[in-house]
């Protein structure tokens, strides 16, 4: 008997080595939080855990229970609706009701509040036209209640989307003998798809909550404390870096109780249909009243949704556009553009190498990288900033006598202040995006063409390069899209760490609506928009018809 | 002995039960040997730790004098000098005919490449079909490249896992008889797994049935097959 182990980690080496090293890197500012938390705090921690602590608790909870409990209402009737009967523009609507993943909540929710204030299109129409001056408490989106219906608008989408999906594969015979054995479709949407597809919208809640946690946009502009806004407060007001990383840290924590519960809570219970042979539902088709009442809903939310607001945008932006597109503006979207670019091509070179590493080495440490390489998703942007803020500085610290070296009067902080901590936070934010569509790019290549390539005389790494990587180029293009435009409406991350003076498109939308500059922002908010709705068109339209 | 195999035993990761129980294989230089089995019986997992792509609990295998595993040792496929015809083929999609024959031949130089190309296609009779994709040609064709890619590069043993399977049942019968020219005009040493008695009875020179991942039998395909 030998070890085989040995013998197999011999032709490995670079791949693991390469795999190692980003696993630890993406690990270090992580478990920095967790360990600085264990510190014992300052007076300020003092202060903040006696007065202040409650209330973000209390209204990050507040958020994420409303938002999850209405983005699951709209969410499942509306991948019920669509799925399961027929009305007028059904078609239009199944994919139409994506489209508000488009629009980045923290622009929604100053196109709102420009919508609905004392100056806005509504109030002003009433006051001149209809001679009607409202109560202004009816008309201030700018609380709890109005970040709720923000994050309900624009979230629901996730909780659709997955619900939707697994209402087409999964359920056409059941529907189909449920109606057969005399239930209603309302009975059938109880008793049958809501338990059914509990994982689905456990699923796609949970991505909802992950988002509402990590929103720092909205809430900073509606004024809400949250854990969120309390983190940057800490750090930019009071410069207390240790109090802030504890915040994050709890933020943290309860981010894992999320991931935790979603797991407890689907349990055992995976359903799946048993039989591989998926067919379409047939939909019902609804006469009269209950067509029109479908149609009426669908266009409501689409309405709400996205077509209110981007046509609000379009209107602002025909206002500015000459005050706001000069030379500056371009060197924004240069910005944006290179910013997006660089990160997203370091996202998907790192996803492939980790992801290679992992199928060739179907062992625990592979479950563990994908674990890590994923988990960046999960944990909102405000901790992500400290963590990696904590470990630039540190890095920094160590490497003074090196920038002495290089150049006499070199500043302290090198990295600190370079692109590089935010492309590092980037990259580890949106690494999971990456990493799962190369993961399914290799799955659909299999083992066998390297095992072929091999017997031919290549190696691991020389086959990668002459084989796989050409067969993997749609999962490359797709996974390169996906992150690019992620990190284009990525707002927290890049409105704290990126370097004086550079602006993208998002943290200039953010700014000018944070100045009262509404008009000026509907520019760089339309942009980012546009290139986020193509690519929710591509991915969920042209992905609908090659699964059908 | 051109081919040494002794005291092989393998378990895959996932399952409890051993899939190859102590095979061992002796054969001489240009002889064909076939592995049959029913699937599931370790066949193809004995292929496969031939071809390095597995790597045995314990036991030798040796080709030409050169140990490619023992105690101490552990080729990898791509250093082995074996060649194998996969059950799917594994042709490279976005290569064409011309391109996977000669993947395996980068130490020649352009002319001896193409020259080795030419030798091959003639053996296959797929000389007009060189600058075809993969999904130009029929399965036939498809099995008729893979055999060649693999002959291309000279190893010294060719393995050949289920080469009929993807085919219907009239063209397996002329395949087979084609495969066996082939393997007589090369004088290459080879190992053909495969489920089916006839594929054996009329290729092989000898015959070895694997039950349970254990050899149950082993002799001339008659004396065996009988």
């Amino acid at each position: 008997m030998f070890k085989t182990s040995r013998l197999k980690a011999t032709y490995l080496n670079t791949w693991a080595l390469l795999s190692l090293i980003f696993v630890l890197l993406i690990l270090a500012p992580n478990v920095n939080i967790l360990i600085n938390a264990l510190k014992p705090g300052n007076e300020n921690w003092y202060h903040i855990k006696e007065y202040l602590l409650k209330d973000y608790i209390i209204n990050s909870l507040t958020l994420v229970a409303f938002t999850g409990l209405f983005t699951v209402l709209l969410g499942t009737t509306l991948a019920w609706l669509v799925s399961v009967f027929e009305f007028p523009f059904r078609k239009f609507f199944k994919w139409g009701l994506i489209l508000p993943l488009a629009i980045p909540p923290y622009i929604a929710a100053y196109t709102y509040d420009g919508l609905l204030n004392y100056t806005g299109v509504i109030q002003t129409f009433l006051r001149n036209s209809l001679k009607i001056s409202v109560n202004q408490k009816y008309f201030n989106i700018m609380s709890m209640e109005g970040a709720v219906f923000i994050f309900t608008a624009f979230l629901y989408p996730y909780v659709y989307i997955i619900t939707k999906s697994f209402l087409e594969k999964q359920s056409a015979s059941l529907i189909e003998n449920s109606r057969m054995l005399g239930r209603s479709p309302l009975e059938i949407f109880f008793y049958v798809i809501l338990p059914l597809s509990r994982t689905a919208i456990l699923g796609g809640v949970s991505l909802v909550i992950l988002e509402v946690l990590n929103d720092y946009g909205v809430v900073k502009y509606f004024g809400i404390v949250t854990f969120s806004t309390a983190i940057f407060k800490t750090w930019f007001a009071l410069g207390d870096i240790d109090s802030a990383v504890k915040l994050a840290a709890i933020l943290m924590f309860m981010v894992f109780a999320v991931l935790l519960m979603e797991n407890l809570l689907r349990g055992r219970k995976k359903f799946s249909y048993t039989t591989s042979k998926v067919r379409p539902i047939t939909p019902l088709k609804l006469q009269g009243m209950k067509a029109a009442g479908a149609f009426v809903y669908c266009f409501t939310v689409f309405s709400l949704s996205f077509l209110i607001p981007t046509l609000q945008l379009v209107y602002w932006a025909f206002l500015a556009y000459q005050k706001v597109l000069h030379v500056k503006f371009w060197v924004l979207i240069i910005n944006s553009l290179s910013a997006a670019l660089v990160s997203s091509v370091l996202v998907i070179a790192i996803a492939v190498v980790i992801a290679n590493y992992c199928r060739l080495n179907d062992g625990l440490i592979s479950k563990i990288y994908s674990k890590i390489t994923t988990l960046g998703y999960s944990i909102p942007g405000s901790v992500i900033a400290m963590g990696v803020i904590v470990f630039f500085v540190g890095l920094d610290r160590r490497l003074v006598w090196l920038y002495h070296m290089i150049s006499e009067n070199s500043s302290k902080l090198v990295l600190s202040t370079s692109m590089a901590m935010l492309t590092f936070a980037y990259i580890i934010r949106f690494l999971a995006i990456g990493y799962n569509a190369i993961e399914a790019g290799f799955a659909r290549i299999g083992r066998k063409f390297l095992e072929a390539s091999r017997t031919l005389g290549m190696n691991v790494t020389q086959t990668f390069f002459k084989v796989e990587l050409k067969m993997l180029q749609p999962a490359i293009i797709s996974g390169l899209v996906l992150v690019f435009i992620d990190i284009l409406k990525e707002l927290p991350l890049t409105l704290i760490l990126r370097p004086f003076n550079f602006d993208t498109l998002a943290t200039k939308s953010f700014e000018y609506a944070g100045d009262e500059m509404i008009h000026e922002a509907a520019i760089s908010s339309l942009i980012i928009i546009i290139i986020s709705a193509v690519s929710v068109y591509f991915f969920y339209k042209i992905g609908d018809r090659e699964e059908s | 002995m051109y081919v040494e195999i002794k005291n092989l035993n393998f378990k895959y990761k996932a399952s409890r039960e051993t899939t190859v129980v102590d095979f061992s294989l002796d054969m001489e230089k240009g002889e064909t040997v076939s592995i049959v089995g029913e699937s599931g019986s370790g066949k193809s997992t004995v292929l496969r730790l031939i071809a390095g792509l597995e790597i045995p609990l314990s036991g030798v295998i040796k080709v030409n004098n050169k140990v490619m595993v023992d105690d101490s040792t552990f080729i990898a496929p791509e250093k082995r000098d074996i060649g194998m015809v996969f059950q799917d083929y594994a042709l490279f999609p976005h290569m064409t005919v011309a391109q996977n024959i000669t993947f395996g031949l980068k130490r020649l130089t352009n002319k001896e490449k193409k020259e080795r190309l030419a030798e091959v296609l003639e053996l296959v009779s797929l000389e007009k079909f060189k600058d075809r994709y993969p999904y130009e040609l029929s399965g036939g064709q498809q099995q008729r490249v893979a055999l060649a890619r693999a002959l291309a590069p000279k190893p010294s043993l060719l393995l050949l896992d289920e080469p009929f399977s993807n085919l219907d049942a009239d063209l397996q019968k002329k395949i087979r008889e084609q495969l066996k020219h082939i393997l007589k005009c090369t004088g290459i040493t080879s190992i053909l797994v495969t489920h089916d008695k006839e594929d054996a009875l009329s290729i092989a020179d000898s015959v070895v049935v694997l039950k349970e991942g254990r050899i149950v039998r082993a002799g001339s395909p008659a004396q065996v097959l009988a």
